[in-house]
């Protein structure tokens, strides 16, 4: 009776199935149609159903490709074949997250020249067809299902690391196009592909080295910003226009259009920590569904990765352990490298502790063949069975959308299995075979027999008649090795197992044979009937009886506990970093310093200053503590506020120049800060607080720049200045005329200080007519909406006020042209930067309140410099015009206090005055001096206790404060060079012995590194533009 | 004019003023006709301690005398120095000044011959006494240089040269100073720049290595030919390159190395030895790592400037600051040069004084701009200190040259009072004028311009 319900449930579930399965093949038959059943029983083998579920002995029956029915007790149907699986574990077939499995592989990255983005030959760019979206790097009408063809020697390879199906994703572009999911088997890619748009995926990789837009992190992402708002408006547009078919018709643009289908998802791709937030705040900003492709380092700045709640697609690429055996080498290798390679294998632990979800991919790995190894390693570092079998099946399922069809073995899921011969994550497991759509690859098969056990053998041409003649076969069933035994030993060589034909030779002299002894026969269970060859040709029968199985050797070698990450997390990462925020005293009184304020009180002899959190209460002399208050005995010592520097390329990511148009309004430094260069900590050590971080000057309207605070070890959103006014970047003169780019560099728009201004020009009248166009539209609706374009809001800013320009300049000519047009324009000019003919127009600077921010002394370096002069500070500062000194240098930036000295020694600006230079005029200049640049009351507290005199060349910086936190203290930092040399010795060492116990590495070369971990940017004008 | 000496310092400075508002170009010196005594001022002789109230005296182009009781001969140019300071001339140790003017200009540049071995080019030669960088660097109390070709494996000789001169001749003061190599990247670069893979590089390095090697071999090859046709009274076609080398092989001739990392001053030390000959480790940045070995085999190095920011990430972020102090603590010889842009060696002082402010002695600071160059180039039995017997190359100033603070107000080269103004007091003085000519306005003038006007 229990069996017909049963079989009646069958029937029905058949039913269903069929109905669903109808798998309709438009594809006609050739010759004869194959209707080989396809009904399977996998039984008696473990199973493992998913993540934490477990039959320790079950049935897995499938059929037409899909999972019938899971159980430990399911019934074989009577049309099944069986396979009896015993000793095997069956989990659900894995999934890689992010391949390019089937699809055309990216363009080979050609090598630039030195000096990015001048030598490089210009890329032969192919026609592009259709109506594309006007910058080649929008592709996101490519579909993964349009451009796949399976690649039959990839998925082999792929299967191999258990993996059945994957998310294949279009190669190029910024915006790539849809992925698809696809199963990794054999056929046609109709068959295969089980999800055809799956996610919509984003890249910020650009060609640095190219002449296109864009060429820089910046810029790629201004250029996602515009055309994620693109498609906003191209629908709004179409469906207008579809109302109304009198109105103008608006374009039509396949990758707009491809934006406005629906899709599950969008994957960015995040080269690192950074670009994770970075990717996470363009998700943020558009609302998107978004998953991070990242990239194994973000375990880095964990907290924040985890407060974004977004799922990652995580790549098992491990770094190689740096080469440290040669202290040559040695040298070179940074903490940064020695802790990325200590922790990256326990990365993924981290994050699923932190619940991070993600999904594992073997994207980035250069062989495939490494990522179950490399799994296996984040498992050995505490990631937990449960979870990482999660990342490679379920998660993914879920994540992009396939959950009720993959994920899981259970009825009704399509039929992907993997087939291990024992635990899939211990280090000796084998795959054996892997099942796609219900269908079969082994990869391991077991052999036919298993040869291996103790023979007594009986050869025709004995040499010692009388004595016993043993065979000793063990190791792999597959491959076995053994010895050949009379009395003495003769290790076996060349042992082939096929099919059940077992062949192998021996050099036989030690057991009486002369020279190599060749033997071949046939094993039936427990008997082997062949011949053998002896050296002199010779010819001879044998004949094997099996007398005794084989019995594994017991594994002794000893499961060692994984030595863990040596060290705790640090921010930044590795050198110089702490485990948290430098506190904020409640209270803070330094007492009997020199105190320069920079302000009204001008400069006080043995003065005290009063900090209340972080805000300046009082500047005088013989203040009291209050209670608990932390006191600073600062006798002798002089005290300045921080200095600031208002011309800096510190702290970027990537180019500092998106140079592929001659305007470029809409990129923001904002959206590259970099908080881990290291520079920062080096001009804290000079006594820098704010620094300016300006786009650079290849272009007439470069970049967004962005002022930050350098509290070191804080994240990129917490170190920009909050409430400053927003700036941008002008450029004039040789730079953005291409004077010193090569001489290729002769025919973009302008190429002379003429087209300078009228290129600047006309994007304001464009700023104008696009204010005109919104206003027009909130009146009139009856009309195309108008389309939001971030070059031209940023223009707008500036007409309103709400954005200042900073501008870089050198001739009197640039420098007037640049204030007759703001004058025309009626927009704020924040400060001229550079301007080392300022001096020869410094009246009319003062007039229109124009600040300079210059080079001390620098000149020379090109033509347009040649009429630099140092006293140009001096004499702009006479004329009236608030004057700073800036670095534009990551090497300068460490010393401005000397470079405000060199006021004094040039034409005699008073050592008050001169300090100003690098801190109150640098914060009008940047409309900051509300809450910083001098010691008053109200104001932030960022200080600086010197040596000695600031503008001394003998004092040295001994304290940098900001917001009443100590971030440098030369004494601290003594300490930290210990810690290092310290961390560094340790994980070399480490590294050292795992490298004898031959464990290192991920097989992997070179692994992954951030883009830019020694970038120096050191933007003297000249080398600023790339 | 005689008559303007003995008003002092501020009649120079009116007269320097005029000079500018005539409008020529700065003049080189005419020689030192009569003696010439600095009085009232403080003498650093940086090898004889300071002497307060003292005077120096000199004649002929050498210092005659230098001391408080000094009897001045009938017809010595007195010059009331009180309250001033009076410190050897500076001298930078390696530059390009005089070879390039404008960085951006390929035409205005002559530092670097085509081809990786050249010997024989010869920095003086090329030497433009026109270039308006030279009075920059004058200004502020620089008045002998090392000027030298770069680029290639070797680059050529090096010249010390005096700045001031009608002509490159007139300029030089000692050539061949020293012969350049640069040696070989020993360790792979890494980092975004790098457009060489590892494996490329190392291929560089072996051929750069080889080629480095062989020329010393051919040049050795070449001497000894050389010597044995002479004996032999035949004749040895002449190689340029190999025959600018026998100063070299005769020990005459300084080797200097460009050797930063530690791998290649280890290599050059080592190379040296094999060679016989004199080395000079320039740029060293990793010098202190090989402290001990430079201080055996008393080899010294020209520091490539303190002003630099650390090489690696670990460093802390004052090792350039304090790598003299490690090396003097060492007990290595070293001098400091202002890092290599000719159109700032004005600020060849501030790499010596960041030196001072970061472990090295007051002391030994103002030497490595004054003294230590002249004894690794072997010129200090004419220059270097203030002594008699010497050059009388000196400056006159406000106070401590390594003060940014300080000017300079006096400069003499082998007893030549040289001009001071530049190309950038020019300017200076022209446009002040033209805010002169502007009355003052809705009060943009400040207070204390007018005092300058007067």
């Amino acid at each position: 009776m229990v069996r017909s319900v049963w079989g009646s449930f069958f029937v029905f579930l058949l039913c269903v199935f069929s109905s669903l399965r109808a798998e309709p093949k438009t594809t006609p038959p050739e010759g004869l149609r194959e209707n080989t059943p396809q009904v399977f029983a996998l039984t008696n083998a473990r199973l493992v159903l998913s993540p934490g579920r477990t039959i320790e002995k079950g049935t897995v029956v499938i059929r037409e490709g899909i999972i019938e029915v899971v159980g430990a007790n399911a019934a074989v149907p009577a049309d099944a074949t069986v396979l009896d699986m015993s000793g095997k574990t069956i989990y659900p077939g894995l999934i890689d997250s992010y391949t390019d499995w089937g699809l055309p592989k990216p363009p080979k990255r050609s090598a630039g020249g030195p000096g990015p983005g001048r030598q490089g030959q210009p890329q032969p760019q192919e026609e592009p067809r259709g109506p594309r979206y006007w910058n080649p790097n929008v592709l996101s009408h490519q579909k993964a299902d349009k451009l796949f063809s399976p690649d039959g020697e990839a998925a082999e390879k792929l299967r191999e690391q258990g993996i059945t199906a994957v998310l294949s994703v279009p190669a190029k572009g910024i915006f790539k196009g849809t992925s698809s999911l696809i199963n990794l088997g054999e056929g046609k890619p109709n068959d295969l592909i089980v999800k055809p748009a799956v996610a919509q995926h984003i890249s910020l990789q650009t060609n640095s080295m190219g002449d296109d837009y864009p060429n820089s992190l910046m810029g790629a992402i201004a250029l996602v910003r515009q055309t994620l708002l693109d498609a906003d408006w191209y629908q709004k547009a179409q469906a207008a226009w579809s109302r109304n078919p009198r109105l103008e018709r608006p374009e039509v643009n396949e990758a707009l259009e491809a934006l406005n289908q629906p899709v599950g998802a969008y994957v960015i791709e995040a080269g690192d920590e950074l670009d994770f937030l970075r990717a996470a705040k363009i998700g943020l900003e558009f609302t998107l569904p978004l998953i991070i492709r990242g990239s194994g380092s973000e375990h880095l700045r964990l907290d924040a990765v985890r407060a974004t709640g977004l799922p990652v697609i995580l790549p098992v690429n491990f770094p190689d352990p740096p080469s440290v055996e040669n202290p040559d080498e040695a040298v070179e290798v940074t903490l940064r490298e020695l802790r990325l390679w200590d922790e990256a294998r326990e990365a993924p632990k981290r994050l699923a502790e932190a619940k991070i979800p993600f999904a594992f991919t073997s994207a980035t790995l250069k062989d495939p063949a490494n990522f179950l190894k490399n799994v296996r390693k984040a498992v050995e570092r505490g990631l937990s069975k449960e979870e990482a079998l999660a990342a490679l099946t379920a998660t993914p399922a879920r994540l992009f959308g396939v959950e009720d069809k993959l994920g899981s073995l259970s009825a009704g899921k399509i039929a992907n299995l993997v087939v291990t011969d024992g635990d899939l994550f211990a280090e000796k497991t084998k795959i054996k075979e892997t099942w796609v759509d219900g269908r079969r690859y082994e990869i391991k098969p077991d052999p036919l027999v298993d040869v291996r056990g103790k023979w007594e053998l009986k050869l025709s041409a004995d040499p010692k008649p009388g004595d016993s003649v043993l065979l000793d076969l063990k190791g792999e069933a597959e491959g076995p090795e053994g010895n050949f035994k009379i009395k003495k030993e003769a290790k076996l060589s060349k042992v082939t197992l096929s099919g059940k034909r077992l062949t192998f030779s021996f050099t036989g002299d030690s057991v009486g044979f002369k020279g190599v002894v060749r033997m071949g026969g046939n094993v039936s269970a427990d008997e082997i009937l062949g011949t053998g060859e002896l050296a002199d040709g010779v010819t001879f029968t044998w004949k094997g009886r099996r007398i005794a199985p084989f019995t594994p050797e017991p594994d002794t070698s000893q499961k060692t506990k994984p030595e863990m990450a040596s060290f705790p997390p640090v921010y930044p990462y590795a050198e110089f970093g702490r485990t948290k925020l430098p506190e904020q005293p409640e209270n803070l009184l330094v007492k009997g310093a020199t105190i320069w304020t920079s302000g009204p009180q001008g400069t006080v002899a043995a003065g005290d200053l009063l900090v209340r959190r972080g805000k300046i209460v009082r500047v005088g002399k013989n203040l009291s503590a209050p209670a608990g208050a932390v006191v600073i005995n600062a006798a002798g010592k002089h005290l300045t506020p921080g200095l600031i520097d208002c011309h800096s390329h510190t702290a970027i990511t990537g180019n500092v120049n998106e140079s592929g148009q001659t305007i470029t309004a809409e990129v923001r430094i904002g959206d590259v800060l970099d908080p881990d260069d290291i520079s920062i900590y080096r001009q804290l050590a000079g006594g820098l607080t704010v620094l300016h971080a300006l786009h650079g000057s290849a272009n007439a309207i470069g970049g967004q720049n962005q002022v930050i605070k350098l509290r070191w070890g804080a994240g990129p959103e917490e170190m920009k200045f909050e409430g400053a006014i927003p700036s941008i970047k002008f450029a004039l003169g040789e730079n953005p005329k291409q004077s010193n780019w090569g001489d290729r560099y002769t025919t973009r728009y302008p190429q002379t200080r003429m087209g300078v201004e009228q290129i600047i020009r006309d994007a304001f009248k464009a700023g104008l007519d696009y204010q005109k166009d919104w206003a027009d539209w909130a009146k009139n609706k009856n009309r195309l909406p108008p389309r939001r374009d971030l070059e031209l809001e940023a223009i707008s800013e500036i007409l309103r006020h709400k954005r200042l320009v900073h501008s870089h300049s050198y001739r009197q000519d640039e420098i007037l042209m640049l204030m007759r047009v703001a004058s025309d324009f009626g927009f704020t000019i924040g400060a001229f930067q550079h301007v080392l003919e300022g001096y020869k127009v410094a009246d009319v600077m003062a007039e229109m309140g124009i600040g300079a921010s210059a080079f001390s002394d620098w000149w020379a370096y090109k033509f347009e410099v040649y009429d630099a002069i140092p006293y140009n500070g001096t004499l702009m500062h006479n004329a009236g015009v608030v004057v700073s000194f800036n670095s534009d240098s990551d090497e300068l930036a460490r010393r401005l206090n000397l470079e405000a000295a060199k006021a004094v020694k040039y034409g005699g600006v008073p050592p008050d005055e001169a300090l100003k230079f690098v801190t109150l005029n640098p914060a009008k200049q940047l409309r900051i001096d509300n809450r910083v640049g001098s010691l008053e009351p109200g104001k932030d507290a960022d200080f600086v206790l010197w040596s000695g005199d600031p503008l001394s060349t003998y004092s040295s910086c001994e304290e940098t404060w900001i917001d009443g936190r100590k971030y440098f203290d030369r004494e601290e930092d003594k300490k930290m060079v210990d810690e290092i040399t310290r961390e560094r010795a340790v994980l070399i060492q480490k590294i050292l012995a795992e490298k004898k116990s031959g464990k290192e590495g991920s097989g992997e070369q070179g692994g992954w590194k951030r883009p830019g971990d020694e970038e120096v940017h050191n933007c003297m004008d000249g080398e600023e533009h790339p | 004019m005689k008559k303007i000496f003995g008003f002092g310092v501020g009649m120079i400075l009116g007269f320097i003023l005029a000079v500018s508002v005539w409008g020529f170009d700065q003049r080189p010196a005419p020689p030192q006709s009569r003696p010439v005594a600095l009085v009232g001022g403080t003498v650093h002789t940086v090898t004889g301690g300071e002497l307060a109230g003292a005077a120096i005296l000199f004649d002929k182009g050498k210092i005659t005398a230098i001391g408080r009781g000094v009897s001045l001969p009938a017809g010595t140019e007195v010059i009331d120095v009180a309250g001033k300071h009076i410190y050897p001339g500076l001298f930078d140790a390696f530059t390009n000044l005089g070879l390039t003017e404008i960085e951006e200009v390929r035409a205005t540049k002559d530092v670097t011959e085509t081809g990786r071995i050249n010997p024989n080019v010869r920095a003086e030669v090329a030497i433009n006494p026109e270039s308006e960088l030279i009075p920059v660097a004058r200004a502020n109390g620089v008045t002998t240089a090392i000027t030298s070709p770069e680029g290639g494996i070797i680059s050529g000789t090096a010249a010390v040269i005096n700045l001031d001169g009608w002509t490159w001749e007139e300029m030089t003061f000692q050539a061949p100073a020293a012969l350049l190599v640069n040696w070989p990247q020993m360790t792979p670069q890494r980092g975004w720049w790098v457009t060489e893979s590892e494996e490329e590089q190392k291929k560089n390095r072996e051929r750069n290595l080889k080629e480095l090697h062989q020329a010393f071999k051919d040049a050795r090859a070449y001497w000894t030919a050389k010597k044995a046709a002479a004996l032999n009274g035949k004749n040895l076609p002449t190689d340029m390159r190999w025959e600018a080398m026998i100063p070299v092989f005769e020990g005459k001739l300084p080797v200097l190395v460009m050797a930063g990392n530690l791998q290649q001053i280890q290599a050059a030390v080592a190379w040296a030895e094999e060679e016989k000959i004199k080395i000079i480790i320039g740029g060293g940045y990793d010098a202190w790592r090989a402290a001990e070995l430079l201080k055996a085999k008393n080899i010294p190095v020209l520091v490539g400037g303190t002003l630099r920011t650390p090489f690696r990430r670990y460093e802390d972020y004052d090792l350039p600051y304090a790598l003299p102090g490690k090396l003097y603590e060492a007990g290595v010889k070293f001098a400091i040069y202002g890092g290599g842009w000719a159109s700032n060696e004005r600020n060849l002082p501030y790499h010596a004084a960041m030196a001072a402010a970061y472990g090295l002695p007051k002391e030994a600071a103002l030497k490595t701009v004054t003294l230590f160059p002249a004894e690794i180039f072997g010129v200090a039995d004419r220059i270097g200190s203030l002594e008699v017997g010497k050059d009388a190359t000196l400056i006159v100033t406000t106070g401590d040259p390594l003060e940014i603070t300080s000017n300079v107000e006096l400069e003499f080269i082998q007893g030549k009072k040289v001009d001071l103004t530049s190309r950038h007091t020019q300017l200076y003085e022209k446009y002040k004028a033209k805010y002169e000519q502007k009355a003052p306005t809705n009060g943009l003038m400040r207070a204390g311009e007018g005092e300058e006007t007067k």
